[in-house]
């Protein structure tokens, strides 16, 4: 006998939807037979506030365009800027940016690890994880002033030098966070709960991933190395040495272990970052922010998220504010099109355990 | 609970206060991008449990409303709702500054700049965004005004409730709500 | 990669004779064709071509030329290449072609720009709201809406944000409050 369908809302105040937004699906007693997102909950209308800004004024903004990981937006918006005008990096901006980049995904993977196990009802990873995601951010809070938003990359280079002594504190953590990944596979990795959860759930199809959109860890979590550092190389990404993990599967299982030999790879970038830093200047001097105008044109700037790919297209008229900057964000293909495929057949209890997986961020799909 | 000797009355104040002042339970909705500070808050390093801070995954069971940053009107909407639905006693916290005056936002088409016009706000917490402490500070403060019986914004919400009501609308063209009945 | 970027540019020419390109140093090239051909050269480059990745979809408003421009992103993950359709669509009566059989995901950038431009997408099938609510007026992101007068006649301001003027007396007079040390050293 069929049974009737009955449709559910999950969010937008449910604990376990990852954020302010909305999953509407049809269920046949436990299995999804349809799921719609509906967002705009946090559009705040940024590309029209920019388009109003200066060109410096706009990094305000940028950094809020997505909160757990802001760095890669305010990089690839510098990155177009610099495009645009032809403007030149010294050498040790861009190590720092590197830095700055691997800093912040480590930081977005831990509350990640805690969002992740926390939807699979594994609280004591959440208390750990968060809790060590503090020693990145009091890094960022001396380098940059602020923890969670540090509008710290800027167009020419970085806002500030690295502090005294600041490198061997970045070492000191990384010691620290690499013993501690150990008592996370304990804990996550091999735990009978999280496996028989996620083996087999949420399978993204290898064949109709790249056409689907999938981007970042997903992707590679079936198995296709992809990744912006290494195929469109930025900053000085093709001067390190590291590995892009790829996992077969297309589960969240496989999702979960891509991740987690990328905070290993973040932590060997990080120290090669800190060996190979050129001395020198950081900074090239823009002119006064209130009469700088760009050349007119567009420039397409691509950055390697914790979510995927994130995109800034900027689009200058020759004056002194942007004309346009279109932000394009992993979890803007993630949690639509590819969250509506992937919950059909799935049950209700998973749902917050694959949008976990995918990385949606809503911010950066509204705005 | 209500005596009709006065003096009794304020010890079962005293006695109602101080415990409402140690158990409240945070709704978990993250309105906005505050809501990337709570989970630091709540976990090892600073512990807002040890003040009787923790989430709840209803509004029937939640005492504290965190708004944490700005409402565009859409999740205005719903979180006028989500407060109505909330039982007695209840308190609301504008968390970051474009909940007190639009923030970076002041001239955005989609947000509301001022939150306390809408919902009875009893602490603002400043700061873009406010750091742990910052929080934990403003729990504090929320604490102090319920011993002192100060905290009354639910109290506040029902006698003007047609001022609240107007301003709503306003903003909210389509209002397609049930009126809830306390 | 020049030779890469020369074959591509060829064959493009050749199958859509209306295309002009433009070149770009490093792995970028850029198209620019009319609306009508935009599903044909999208279809090519996907299935024909290697271009299975959508990167992106922009639009931007020239005000001054009466014209929107939108803008497709494609990456090809075998070349590393990115390529660029740009097309122009009147502003008095944008209408283009539905894309989002191509890539799935087009649905939802179309339905942004719907919504936020007034671009309509013949055949495009989804809800009519996106990101906004009961929205009455214009597509906000187009250059002739003014947000700030909008968000000044609708929302209430508070007083006291008009100018850039130092408040720090007036914090020092309101109710006992005392200004930390530090802030007082600070001069504007």
């Amino acid at each position: 006998m069929r049974e009737k369908a009955t449709t559910l809302y999950i969010g937008p105040q449910h604990p376990g939807i990852t954020g302010n937004m909305m999953v509407r699906v049809k269920v046949e007693g436990d299995t999804i037979v349809k799921a719609t997102t509906e967002v705009g909950y946090l559009h705040r209308s940024f590309e029209k506030l920019i388009e109003k800004r200066n060109w410096l004024q706009s990094f305000t903004l940028l950094c809020r365009f997505c909160v757990p990981e802001p760095d890669p937006v305010e990089e690839s918006y510098a990155r177009a800027v610099e495009l645009l005008e032809g403007r030149e990096v010294p050498e040790r901006a861009k190590y720092i940016r590197v830095l700055v980049l691997e800093l912040a995904r480590i930081a977005s993977y831990l509350l990640w690890y805690g969002g992740q196990s926390a939807s699979l009802g594994l609280y004591t990873i959440g208390q750990w994880s968060v809790g060590d995601r503090n020693y990145i951010l009091d890094l960022f809070e001396e380098l940059t002033g602020g923890r969670v938003y540090h509008m710290y990359i800027w167009p020419g280079g970085v806002r500030r030098d690295l502090p005294k002594g600041f490198e061997n504190k970045v070492l000191k953590t990384m010691d620290y966070l690499e013993k501690r990944l150990d008592d996370y596979d304990d804990l996550m990795f091999d735990n009978t709960i999280f496996r028989k959860r996620t083996q087999g759930v949420g399978i993204i199809d290898k064949e109709k991933a790249v056409e689907w959109g999938v981007v970042g860890p997903p992707l590679r979590g079936c198995g296709i190395r992809s990744d912006i550092r290494i195929d469109d190389p930025y900053e000085v990404y093709n001067k390190l040495d590291f590995v892009v993990p790829v996992e077969e599967g297309g589960d969240i299982w496989a999702r979960a272990l891509v991740r987690r030999q990328e905070i290993r790879q973040s932590i060997r970038i990080i120290r090669q970052v800190l060996d190979n830093i050129p001395a020198g200047k950081y900074y090239n001097k823009i002119p006064n922010p209130q009469k700088w105008a760009l050349p007119k044109g567009d420039a397409y700037t691509r950055t390697e998220a914790v979510r995927g790919e994130v995109g800034m297209y900027v689009v200058s008229d020759g004056g002194t504010h942007p004309r346009r900057a279109h932000f394009r964000g992993a979890a803007y293909v993630h949690a639509i099109t590819l969250l509506e495929n992937l919950l059909v057949g799935e049950n209700i209890s998973d749902i917050a355990a694959i949008m976990n997986s995918l990385g949606t961020c809503p911010p950066e799909i509204e705005r | 609970m209500m005596i009709n000797d006065k003096n009794s009355q304020k010890i079962v104040d005293i006695i109602q206060n101080y415990a409402r002042k140690h158990s409240l339970w945070i709704l978990a909705y993250g309105t906005g991008c505050g809501a990337i500070e709570i989970p630091p808050t709540m976990t090892s390093r600073y512990d807002a449990e040890r003040l009787g801070v923790r989430g709840a995954a209803t509004p029937r069971q939640a005492d504290v409303l965190l708004i944490t940053g700005y409402l565009t009107t859409k999740t205005l909407k719903r979180v006028i709702r989500v407060y109505e639905q909330m039982q007695d006693p209840k308190y609301v916290i504008g968390f970051g500054s474009c909940t007190i005056n639009g923030g970076m936002y002041w001239d955005s088409y989609n947000t509301i700049k001022a939150l306390d016009r809408y919902l009875p706000v009893d602490v603002f917490i400043n700061g873009c965004m406010p750091r742990p402490e910052a929080v934990l500070a403003g729990f504090a403060k929320l604490q102090e005004l319920i011993q002192a019986g100060k905290a009354d914004g639910a109290r506040k919400y029902k006698e003007n409730l047609e001022w609240y009501r107007a301003n709503q609308k306003k903003v909210i063209p389509n209002w397609r709500m049930p009126e809830y009945n306390w | 990669m020049e030779e890469i970027k020369s074959t591509i540019i060829q064959r493009i020419k050749t199958h859509f004779s209306d295309a002009t390109e433009k070149e770009y140093p490093y792995n970028r090239v850029d198209f620019s064709v009319k609306k009508e051909t935009i599903p044909a050269i999208l279809f090519y480059l996907k299935d024909e071509m290697g271009f299975k990745h959508l990167s992106h979809i922009s639009c931007i408003d020239w005000l001054e030329e009466n014209e929107f421009e939108v803008v497709f992103i494609v990456w090809s993950p075998t070349d590393k290449i990115k390529v660029f359709v740009h097309t122009r669509v009147d502003r008095e009566n944008p209408v283009m072609d539905n894309v989002d059989m191509i890539w799935r995901q087009a649905n939802t950038y179309e339905r942004e720009m719907r919504e936020m431009f007034g671009i309509q997408f013949t055949g495009l099938e989804a809800p009519e709201e996106f990101l906004l609510e009961d929205w009455e007026g214009p597509p906000p992101m187009r250059r002739d809406f003014d947000t700030e007068a909008y968000a000044t006649n609708t929302y209430w301001e508070r007083p006291g944000r008009e100018d850039a003027k130092d408040i720090r007396e007036t914090i020092e007079k309101r109710s006992g409050e005392i200004l930390p040390d530090f802030a007082k050293k600070y001069t504007r």
